[in-house]
Protein backbone atom coordinates (compact mmCIF):
# COMPACT_ATOMS: atom_id res chain seq x y z
CA UNK A 1 0.00 0.00 0.00
CA UNK A 2 2.98 2.28 0.56
CA UNK A 3 4.42 1.72 -2.90
CA UNK A 4 2.69 3.67 -5.66
CA UNK A 5 0.74 1.73 -8.24
CA UNK A 6 2.09 1.54 -11.78
CA UNK A 7 -1.32 2.75 -12.92
CA UNK A 8 -1.55 6.01 -11.01
CA UNK A 9 -5.29 6.31 -11.42
CA UNK A 10 -5.61 3.56 -8.78
CA UNK A 11 -3.67 5.70 -6.28
CA UNK A 12 -5.80 8.73 -7.15
CA UNK A 13 -9.02 6.79 -6.61
CA UNK A 14 -7.84 5.23 -3.35
CA UNK A 15 -6.68 8.61 -2.03
CA UNK A 16 -10.02 10.13 -3.03
CA UNK A 17 -11.85 7.40 -1.14
CA UNK A 18 -9.80 7.90 2.02
CA UNK A 19 -10.20 11.68 1.80
CA UNK A 20 -13.97 11.28 1.70
CA UNK A 21 -13.85 9.04 4.78
CA UNK A 22 -11.78 11.65 6.62
CA UNK A 23 -14.22 14.39 5.66
CA UNK A 24 -17.18 12.25 6.73
CA UNK A 25 -15.44 11.43 10.02
CA UNK A 26 -14.78 15.10 10.66
CA UNK A 27 -18.42 16.06 10.00
CA UNK A 28 -19.70 13.18 12.14
CA UNK A 29 -17.52 14.14 15.10
CA UNK A 30 -18.60 17.76 14.70
CA UNK A 31 -22.28 16.75 14.64
CA UNK A 32 -21.83 14.69 17.79
CA UNK A 33 -19.98 17.46 19.62
CA UNK A 34 -22.60 20.04 18.63
CA UNK A 35 -25.48 17.76 19.66
CA UNK A 36 -23.99 17.38 23.14
CA UNK A 37 -23.25 21.11 23.35
CA UNK A 38 -26.86 21.82 22.38
CA UNK A 39 -27.99 19.56 25.22
CA UNK A 40 -25.62 20.93 27.84
CA UNK A 41 -26.11 24.61 26.97
CA UNK A 42 -29.82 24.33 26.07
CA UNK A 43 -29.08 25.71 22.60
CA UNK A 44 -32.03 24.93 20.31
CA UNK A 45 -30.43 26.59 17.25
CA UNK A 46 -27.36 24.40 17.58
CA UNK A 47 -29.60 21.32 17.84
CA UNK A 48 -31.38 22.35 14.64
CA UNK A 49 -28.04 22.82 12.91
CA UNK A 50 -27.05 19.24 13.78
CA UNK A 51 -30.32 17.89 12.40
CA UNK A 52 -29.84 19.86 9.18
CA UNK A 53 -26.16 18.96 8.68
CA UNK A 54 -26.80 15.23 8.87
CA UNK A 55 -27.75 15.20 5.19
CA UNK A 56 -24.12 16.07 4.31
CA UNK A 57 -23.01 12.90 6.08
CA UNK A 58 -25.71 10.88 4.32
CA UNK A 59 -24.57 12.22 0.95
CA UNK A 60 -20.98 11.27 1.70
CA UNK A 61 -21.99 7.72 2.56
CA UNK A 62 -23.67 7.39 -0.83
CA UNK A 63 -20.64 8.91 -2.60
CA UNK A 64 -18.21 6.60 -0.79
CA UNK A 65 -20.28 3.53 -1.69
CA UNK A 66 -20.42 4.66 -5.31
CA UNK A 67 -16.67 5.33 -5.44
CA UNK A 68 -15.98 1.97 -3.81
CA UNK A 69 -18.07 0.20 -6.41
CA UNK A 70 -16.38 2.16 -9.19
CA UNK A 71 -12.97 1.03 -7.91
CA UNK A 72 -14.12 -2.60 -7.69
CA UNK A 73 -15.41 -2.48 -11.27
CA UNK A 74 -12.53 -0.56 -12.82
CA UNK A 75 -9.46 -1.88 -11.04
CA UNK A 76 -10.40 -5.29 -9.59
CA UNK A 77 -8.37 -4.57 -6.44
CA UNK A 78 -6.86 -7.39 -4.42
CA UNK A 79 -5.02 -7.76 -1.10
CA UNK A 80 -4.59 -4.48 0.83
CA UNK A 81 -6.30 -2.49 -1.93
CA UNK A 82 -9.39 -4.68 -1.70
CA UNK A 83 -9.38 -4.46 2.08
CA UNK A 84 -9.17 -0.66 1.90
CA UNK A 85 -12.22 -0.45 -0.35
CA UNK A 86 -14.29 -2.86 1.74
CA UNK A 87 -13.24 -1.30 5.04
CA UNK A 88 -13.90 2.23 3.79
CA UNK A 89 -17.42 1.33 2.70
CA UNK A 90 -18.12 -0.30 6.07
CA UNK A 91 -16.58 2.63 7.96
CA UNK A 92 -18.78 5.04 6.01
CA UNK A 93 -21.83 3.01 7.04
CA UNK A 94 -20.80 3.09 10.71
CA UNK A 95 -20.13 6.85 10.55
CA UNK A 96 -23.54 7.44 9.02
CA UNK A 97 -25.16 5.58 11.89
CA UNK A 98 -23.11 7.56 14.42
CA UNK A 99 -24.28 10.78 12.81
CA UNK A 100 -27.86 9.49 13.03
CA UNK A 101 -27.33 9.05 16.76
CA UNK A 102 -26.03 12.63 16.93
CA UNK A 103 -29.30 13.70 15.30
CA UNK A 104 -31.24 11.63 17.84
CA UNK A 105 -29.36 13.39 20.64
CA UNK A 106 -30.03 16.79 19.04
CA UNK A 107 -33.75 16.02 18.78
CA UNK A 108 -33.88 14.95 22.45
CA UNK A 109 -31.90 18.09 23.37
CA UNK A 110 -34.45 20.24 21.52
CA UNK A 111 -37.28 18.64 23.48
CA UNK A 112 -35.45 18.94 26.80
CA UNK A 113 -34.75 22.63 26.06
CA UNK A 114 -38.43 23.27 25.57
CA UNK A 115 -39.16 22.04 29.09
CA UNK A 116 -39.07 24.76 31.75
CA UNK A 117 -37.97 22.29 34.44
CA UNK A 118 -34.19 22.28 35.16
CA UNK A 119 -32.40 19.01 34.40
CA UNK A 120 -28.91 17.72 35.38
CA UNK A 121 -27.84 17.09 31.77
CA UNK A 122 -24.19 17.08 32.82
CA UNK A 123 -24.77 13.55 34.19
CA UNK A 124 -24.24 12.22 30.65
CA UNK A 125 -21.06 14.26 30.02
CA UNK A 126 -18.68 11.44 31.09
CA UNK A 127 -20.47 9.10 28.69
CA UNK A 128 -19.94 11.60 25.88
CA UNK A 129 -16.26 11.92 26.73
CA UNK A 130 -15.84 8.14 26.59
CA UNK A 131 -17.83 7.73 23.37
CA UNK A 132 -15.97 10.60 21.70
CA UNK A 133 -12.61 9.13 22.75
CA UNK A 134 -13.63 5.76 21.35
CA UNK A 135 -14.65 7.37 18.07
CA UNK A 136 -11.44 9.40 17.84
CA UNK A 137 -9.28 6.33 18.50
CA UNK A 138 -11.26 4.20 16.03
CA UNK A 139 -10.67 6.77 13.31
CA UNK A 140 -6.98 6.98 14.21
CA UNK A 141 -6.80 3.19 13.95
CA UNK A 142 -8.26 3.46 10.44
CA UNK A 143 -6.08 6.32 9.20
CA UNK A 144 -2.82 5.21 10.85
CA UNK A 145 -3.35 1.44 10.39
CA UNK A 146 -2.87 1.21 14.16
CA UNK A 147 -3.83 -2.35 15.03
CA UNK A 148 -3.18 -2.04 18.76
CA UNK A 149 -5.48 0.95 18.99
CA UNK A 150 -8.17 -0.85 16.99
CA UNK A 151 -8.00 -3.94 19.17
CA UNK A 152 -7.94 -1.96 22.41
CA UNK A 153 -11.31 -0.34 21.78
CA UNK A 154 -13.27 -3.33 23.06
CA UNK A 155 -12.05 -2.90 26.61
CA UNK A 156 -12.76 0.87 26.51
CA UNK A 157 -16.25 0.10 25.26
CA UNK A 158 -16.83 -2.17 28.23
CA UNK A 159 -16.09 0.81 30.51
CA UNK A 160 -18.57 2.88 28.53
CA UNK A 161 -21.18 0.11 28.85
CA UNK A 162 -20.67 0.03 32.64
CA UNK A 163 -20.91 3.81 32.91
CA UNK A 164 -24.05 3.76 30.76
CA UNK A 165 -25.68 1.26 33.14
CA UNK A 166 -24.87 3.46 36.12
CA UNK A 167 -26.27 6.58 34.46
CA UNK A 168 -29.45 4.80 33.41
CA UNK A 169 -29.88 3.42 36.95
CA UNK A 170 -29.40 6.89 38.42
CA UNK A 171 -31.81 8.57 36.02
CA UNK A 172 -34.37 5.78 36.48
CA UNK A 173 -34.23 6.22 40.26
CA UNK A 174 -35.03 9.91 39.81
CA UNK A 175 -38.03 9.09 37.67
CA UNK A 176 -40.01 7.96 40.73
CA UNK A 177 -40.19 11.43 42.28
CA UNK A 178 -39.71 13.39 39.08
CA UNK A 179 -43.00 15.26 39.10
CA UNK A 180 -42.92 17.33 35.89
CA UNK A 181 -39.50 16.11 34.75
CA UNK A 182 -40.33 12.53 33.80
CA UNK A 183 -40.42 13.14 30.04
CA UNK A 184 -37.09 15.00 30.08
CA UNK A 185 -35.50 12.27 32.18
CA UNK A 186 -36.66 9.67 29.64
CA UNK A 187 -35.13 11.78 26.86
CA UNK A 188 -31.86 11.87 28.81
CA UNK A 189 -31.92 8.09 29.25
CA UNK A 190 -32.27 7.74 25.48
CA UNK A 191 -29.40 10.18 24.95
CA UNK A 192 -27.28 7.92 27.17
CA UNK A 193 -28.43 4.96 25.08
CA UNK A 194 -27.31 6.72 21.89
CA UNK A 195 -23.87 7.39 23.37
CA UNK A 196 -23.57 3.75 24.34
CA UNK A 197 -24.46 2.73 20.77
CA UNK A 198 -21.89 5.17 19.37
CA UNK A 199 -19.28 3.29 21.42
CA UNK A 200 -20.37 0.02 19.80
CA UNK A 201 -20.15 1.55 16.31
CA UNK A 202 -16.69 2.96 17.09
CA UNK A 203 -15.61 -0.57 18.09
CA UNK A 204 -16.89 -1.79 14.70
CA UNK A 205 -14.66 0.77 12.97
CA UNK A 206 -11.71 -0.33 15.09
CA UNK A 207 -12.31 -4.00 14.24
CA UNK A 208 -12.50 -3.19 10.55
CA UNK A 209 -9.23 -1.25 10.89
CA UNK A 210 -7.52 -4.39 12.18
CA UNK A 211 -8.85 -6.24 9.12
CA UNK A 212 -7.55 -3.42 6.93
CA UNK A 213 -4.05 -3.60 8.40
CA UNK A 214 -3.61 -7.32 8.94
CA UNK A 215 -6.48 -9.10 7.15
CA UNK A 216 -7.46 -10.44 10.57
CA UNK A 217 -11.16 -10.59 11.43
CA UNK A 218 -11.56 -9.95 15.16
CA UNK A 219 -15.32 -9.46 15.16
CA UNK A 220 -17.11 -11.70 17.62
CA UNK A 221 -13.72 -12.75 18.96
CA UNK A 222 -14.70 -13.73 22.51
CA UNK A 223 -11.18 -14.82 23.37
CA UNK A 224 -9.74 -11.44 22.44
CA UNK A 225 -12.45 -9.68 24.38
CA UNK A 226 -11.65 -11.67 27.53
CA UNK A 227 -7.96 -10.95 27.07
CA UNK A 228 -8.65 -7.28 27.37
CA UNK A 229 -9.20 -6.32 30.93
CA UNK A 230 -11.26 -9.35 31.92
CA UNK A 231 -10.41 -12.53 33.73
CA UNK A 232 -8.74 -14.80 31.13
CA UNK A 233 -9.68 -17.92 33.06
CA UNK B 1 -5.89 -34.70 -1.45
CA UNK B 2 -2.54 -36.23 -2.39
CA UNK B 3 0.44 -34.64 -4.04
CA UNK B 4 0.61 -35.06 -7.81
CA UNK B 5 3.86 -33.23 -8.47
CA UNK B 6 6.68 -32.79 -6.01
CA UNK B 7 9.26 -30.20 -7.02
CA UNK B 8 12.22 -30.15 -4.66
CA UNK B 9 15.08 -27.64 -4.64
CA UNK B 10 15.12 -27.37 -8.41
CA UNK B 11 17.77 -25.31 -10.16
CA UNK B 12 17.55 -24.97 -13.91
CA UNK B 13 19.91 -23.44 -16.45
CA UNK B 14 19.98 -22.61 -20.12
CA UNK B 15 23.68 -23.30 -20.68
CA UNK B 16 25.54 -21.12 -18.20
CA UNK B 17 22.53 -18.97 -17.40
CA UNK B 18 20.68 -20.18 -14.32
CA UNK B 19 17.00 -19.27 -14.51
CA UNK B 20 15.44 -21.25 -11.65
CA UNK B 21 16.85 -21.05 -8.16
CA UNK B 22 16.05 -23.64 -5.52
CA UNK B 23 12.36 -23.98 -6.34
CA UNK B 24 10.39 -26.23 -4.01
CA UNK B 25 6.63 -26.81 -4.10
CA UNK B 26 4.11 -29.62 -3.91
CA UNK B 27 1.29 -29.48 -6.44
CA UNK B 28 -1.86 -31.23 -5.22
CA UNK B 29 -3.72 -33.86 -7.17
CA UNK B 30 -6.90 -32.83 -9.02
CA UNK B 31 -6.65 -29.17 -8.27
CA UNK B 32 -5.76 -26.18 -10.42
CA UNK B 33 -2.43 -24.57 -9.55
CA UNK B 34 -1.59 -21.23 -11.17
CA UNK B 35 1.92 -19.87 -11.70
CA UNK B 36 1.99 -16.07 -11.84
CA UNK B 37 4.80 -13.55 -12.06
CA UNK B 38 6.32 -10.99 -14.42
CA UNK B 39 7.76 -12.00 -17.80
CA UNK B 40 11.07 -13.78 -17.45
CA UNK B 41 10.44 -14.91 -13.86
CA UNK B 42 10.77 -18.58 -14.81
CA UNK B 43 7.16 -19.74 -14.58
CA UNK B 44 7.05 -21.12 -18.14
CA UNK B 45 10.46 -22.72 -17.67
CA UNK B 46 9.21 -24.39 -14.50
CA UNK B 47 6.02 -25.74 -16.07
CA UNK B 48 8.07 -27.08 -19.00
CA UNK B 49 10.32 -28.92 -16.56
CA UNK B 50 7.34 -31.00 -15.43
CA UNK B 51 7.09 -32.92 -18.73
CA UNK B 52 10.76 -32.40 -19.60
CA UNK B 53 9.90 -30.56 -22.78
CA UNK B 54 12.87 -28.30 -22.05
CA UNK B 55 15.08 -31.28 -22.87
CA UNK B 56 14.62 -30.39 -26.53
CA UNK B 57 16.60 -27.17 -26.05
CA UNK B 58 20.37 -27.74 -26.32
CA UNK B 59 22.14 -26.95 -23.05
CA UNK B 60 18.91 -26.63 -21.07
CA UNK B 61 18.85 -28.82 -18.00
CA UNK B 62 17.83 -29.21 -14.37
CA UNK B 63 21.16 -28.75 -12.58
CA UNK B 64 20.01 -29.61 -9.08
CA UNK B 65 16.98 -30.91 -7.22
CA UNK B 66 14.30 -33.32 -8.31
CA UNK B 67 10.80 -33.56 -9.70
CA UNK B 68 8.56 -36.49 -8.80
CA UNK B 69 5.19 -37.23 -10.35
CA UNK B 70 3.10 -39.48 -8.16
CA UNK B 71 6.32 -40.57 -6.51
CA UNK B 72 8.26 -41.30 -9.71
CA UNK B 73 11.47 -39.37 -10.34
CA UNK B 74 11.08 -37.97 -13.86
CA UNK B 75 14.85 -37.75 -14.30
CA UNK B 76 15.63 -41.34 -13.55
CA UNK B 77 17.61 -43.05 -16.32
CA UNK B 78 15.10 -45.73 -17.28
CA UNK B 79 12.18 -43.29 -17.62
CA UNK B 80 10.16 -43.63 -20.82
CA UNK B 81 9.98 -40.03 -22.03
CA UNK B 82 7.10 -40.73 -24.41
CA UNK B 83 5.09 -42.24 -21.57
CA UNK B 84 5.91 -39.22 -19.37
CA UNK B 85 4.54 -36.86 -22.01
CA UNK B 86 1.44 -39.01 -22.40
CA UNK B 87 0.83 -38.78 -18.69
CA UNK B 88 1.70 -35.09 -18.56
CA UNK B 89 -0.03 -33.35 -21.46
CA UNK B 90 0.54 -29.76 -22.46
CA UNK B 91 -1.53 -26.97 -23.98
CA UNK B 92 0.29 -23.96 -25.39
CA UNK B 93 -0.41 -20.27 -25.66
CA UNK B 94 -0.93 -20.36 -29.43
CA UNK B 95 -3.43 -23.04 -30.32
CA UNK B 96 -1.71 -25.41 -32.69
CA UNK B 97 -4.03 -27.95 -34.29
CA UNK B 98 -2.45 -30.05 -37.00
CA UNK B 99 -3.54 -29.39 -40.59
CA UNK B 100 -5.78 -32.41 -40.39
CA UNK B 101 -9.42 -33.09 -39.68
CA UNK B 102 -10.93 -32.44 -36.26
CA UNK B 103 -11.19 -36.20 -35.73
CA UNK B 104 -7.60 -36.90 -36.76
CA UNK B 105 -6.38 -34.20 -34.37
CA UNK B 106 -8.19 -35.69 -31.40
CA UNK B 107 -7.04 -39.28 -31.98
CA UNK B 108 -3.52 -38.30 -33.00
CA UNK B 109 -1.93 -39.25 -29.69
CA UNK B 110 -3.83 -42.52 -29.51
CA UNK B 111 -2.67 -43.53 -32.99
CA UNK B 112 0.91 -42.72 -32.01
CA UNK B 113 0.36 -44.99 -28.99
CA UNK B 114 -0.68 -47.78 -31.38
CA UNK B 115 -4.45 -47.77 -31.08
CA UNK B 116 -5.91 -48.82 -34.45
CA UNK B 117 -9.37 -50.11 -33.62
CA UNK B 118 -11.83 -47.72 -35.26
CA UNK B 119 -14.58 -48.14 -32.67
CA UNK B 120 -12.11 -47.51 -29.87
CA UNK B 121 -10.84 -44.36 -31.61
CA UNK B 122 -14.41 -43.15 -32.23
CA UNK B 123 -15.31 -43.61 -28.58
CA UNK B 124 -12.17 -41.85 -27.40
CA UNK B 125 -12.75 -38.94 -29.80
CA UNK B 126 -16.33 -38.45 -28.62
CA UNK B 127 -15.32 -38.70 -24.98
CA UNK B 128 -12.42 -36.25 -25.34
CA UNK B 129 -14.46 -33.74 -27.35
CA UNK B 130 -17.30 -33.99 -24.84
CA UNK B 131 -14.91 -33.43 -21.93
CA UNK B 132 -13.44 -30.47 -23.81
CA UNK B 133 -16.98 -29.04 -24.21
CA UNK B 134 -16.64 -29.14 -27.97
CA UNK B 135 -18.61 -32.21 -29.03
CA UNK B 136 -21.94 -30.48 -29.65
CA UNK B 137 -20.25 -27.84 -31.78
CA UNK B 138 -18.30 -30.23 -34.04
CA UNK B 139 -20.06 -33.61 -34.00
CA UNK B 140 -21.52 -33.01 -37.47
CA UNK B 141 -18.23 -32.00 -39.06
CA UNK B 142 -15.63 -34.23 -37.47
CA UNK B 143 -13.92 -34.86 -40.76
CA UNK B 144 -13.58 -31.27 -41.83
CA UNK B 145 -10.35 -29.33 -41.34
CA UNK B 146 -9.55 -28.28 -37.77
CA UNK B 147 -8.18 -24.98 -39.05
CA UNK B 148 -11.73 -23.96 -39.98
CA UNK B 149 -12.68 -23.70 -36.31
CA UNK B 150 -12.67 -20.42 -34.37
CA UNK B 151 -9.69 -19.62 -32.15
CA UNK B 152 -11.48 -20.67 -28.97
CA UNK B 153 -12.67 -23.88 -30.60
CA UNK B 154 -9.15 -24.64 -31.86
CA UNK B 155 -7.80 -24.23 -28.33
CA UNK B 156 -10.49 -26.53 -26.93
CA UNK B 157 -9.62 -28.99 -29.71
CA UNK B 158 -5.99 -28.89 -28.54
CA UNK B 159 -7.22 -29.61 -25.00
CA UNK B 160 -9.32 -32.50 -26.37
CA UNK B 161 -6.22 -33.82 -28.15
CA UNK B 162 -4.31 -33.76 -24.87
CA UNK B 163 -6.99 -35.38 -22.74
CA UNK B 164 -7.76 -38.06 -25.35
CA UNK B 165 -4.66 -39.89 -24.19
CA UNK B 166 -5.98 -39.80 -20.62
CA UNK B 167 -3.08 -38.02 -18.93
CA UNK B 168 -2.84 -37.53 -15.16
CA UNK B 169 -1.69 -33.94 -15.48
CA UNK B 170 -2.48 -31.16 -17.93
CA UNK B 171 -0.01 -28.29 -18.18
CA UNK B 172 -1.34 -25.07 -19.69
CA UNK B 173 1.04 -22.32 -20.70
CA UNK B 174 -1.07 -19.15 -21.04
CA UNK B 175 -3.87 -21.06 -22.77
CA UNK B 176 -6.10 -18.01 -23.19
CA UNK B 177 -3.51 -15.43 -24.22
CA UNK B 178 -4.72 -15.43 -27.83
CA UNK B 179 -8.44 -15.70 -27.10
CA UNK B 180 -11.25 -13.16 -26.75
CA UNK B 181 -13.00 -12.75 -23.35
CA UNK B 182 -15.88 -15.11 -24.09
CA UNK B 183 -13.63 -17.85 -25.49
CA UNK B 184 -11.46 -17.31 -22.39
CA UNK B 185 -14.44 -17.87 -20.10
CA UNK B 186 -15.28 -21.10 -21.94
CA UNK B 187 -11.73 -22.35 -21.37
CA UNK B 188 -11.93 -21.35 -17.69
CA UNK B 189 -15.23 -23.18 -17.32
CA UNK B 190 -13.58 -26.16 -18.99
CA UNK B 191 -10.60 -25.99 -16.61
CA UNK B 192 -12.98 -26.03 -13.65
CA UNK B 193 -14.64 -29.17 -15.05
CA UNK B 194 -11.39 -30.86 -16.03
CA UNK B 195 -9.92 -30.62 -12.54
CA UNK B 196 -12.36 -33.31 -11.44
CA UNK B 197 -10.34 -35.73 -13.55
CA UNK B 198 -6.93 -34.15 -14.03
CA UNK B 199 -4.33 -32.19 -12.10
CA UNK B 200 -3.97 -28.86 -13.86
CA UNK B 201 -1.05 -26.46 -13.78
CA UNK B 202 -1.60 -23.16 -15.55
CA UNK B 203 0.78 -20.32 -16.30
CA UNK B 204 -1.09 -17.07 -16.63
CA UNK B 205 -0.43 -13.34 -16.80
CA UNK B 206 -4.10 -12.75 -16.15
CA UNK B 207 -4.47 -12.50 -12.39
CA UNK B 208 -8.24 -12.36 -12.57
CA UNK B 209 -8.04 -15.69 -14.35
CA UNK B 210 -5.87 -17.10 -11.57
CA UNK B 211 -8.38 -15.92 -8.95
CA UNK B 212 -11.33 -17.28 -10.91
CA UNK B 213 -10.17 -20.77 -11.69
CA UNK B 214 -7.20 -21.83 -9.57
CA UNK B 215 -7.16 -23.43 -6.13
CA UNK B 216 -3.54 -22.60 -5.39
CA UNK B 217 -1.25 -19.89 -6.68
CA UNK B 218 2.52 -19.67 -6.86
CA UNK B 219 4.15 -16.26 -7.34
CA UNK B 220 7.58 -16.35 -8.95
CA UNK B 221 10.11 -13.59 -9.42
CA UNK B 222 13.62 -13.66 -10.86
CA UNK B 223 13.62 -17.46 -11.00
CA UNK B 224 12.61 -17.90 -7.38
CA UNK B 225 9.37 -19.05 -5.83
CA UNK B 226 8.44 -16.09 -3.65
CA UNK B 227 5.13 -17.28 -2.26
CA UNK B 228 2.86 -20.28 -2.69
CA UNK B 229 -0.50 -20.80 -1.06
CA UNK B 230 -4.25 -21.01 -1.45
CA UNK B 231 -5.41 -18.64 -4.18
CA UNK B 232 -7.76 -16.72 -1.90
CA UNK B 233 -5.04 -16.31 0.72
CA UNK B 234 -2.57 -15.06 -1.91
CA UNK B 235 -5.03 -12.51 -3.31
CA UNK B 236 -6.60 -11.46 0.01
CA UNK B 237 -3.62 -11.44 2.30
CA UNK B 238 -0.27 -12.22 0.71
CA UNK B 239 2.49 -12.78 3.24
CA UNK B 240 5.39 -11.51 1.14
CA UNK B 241 5.60 -7.77 0.29
CA UNK B 242 6.83 -8.65 -3.22
CA UNK B 243 3.68 -10.68 -3.85
CA UNK B 244 1.55 -7.84 -2.49
CA UNK B 245 3.33 -5.34 -4.73
CA UNK B 246 2.98 -7.53 -7.83
CA UNK B 247 -0.68 -8.45 -7.50
CA UNK B 248 -1.76 -4.91 -6.60
CA UNK B 249 0.23 -3.44 -9.50
CA UNK B 250 2.67 -1.53 -7.30
CA UNK B 251 5.70 -3.43 -8.55
CA UNK B 252 9.12 -2.31 -9.69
Amino acid sequence: MNQPHIFHEIDNSMTGLKDKILLMASLTRQNLERAIQALLTRDIDLARMVIGDDSDVDDLEVKIDQQGMDILIRFHPVASDLRLVITSMKTAHNLERISDHAVTIAKRARKICKSSEPLETNIIEPLYTMAETLLRDALLAYTDANTDLGEGLKSCDKQLDAAHKEVVALLSSRLENSEGRAESLLHLILVARSLERIGDLAVNIGEDSVFLSEARDIRHDKRKSSDLGENPA
Amino acid sequence: MGTAIQIQNVNFAYGAKQVLHDVTLDIPDRQVTAFIGPSGCGKSTLIRCINRINDRIPGARVTAGSIHIHGIDIHREDLNLQELRRRVGMVFQKYNPFAKSIYDNVVFGLRIAGVKNRAELDDAAEKALTNAALWDEVKDRLHTSATGLSGGQQQRLCIARVIATEPDIVLMDEPCAALDPLATLKIEELITELKKKFTIVIVTHNMSQATRCSDRTAFMYLGKLIEYGGTLQIFENPKDPQTEAYITGAFG
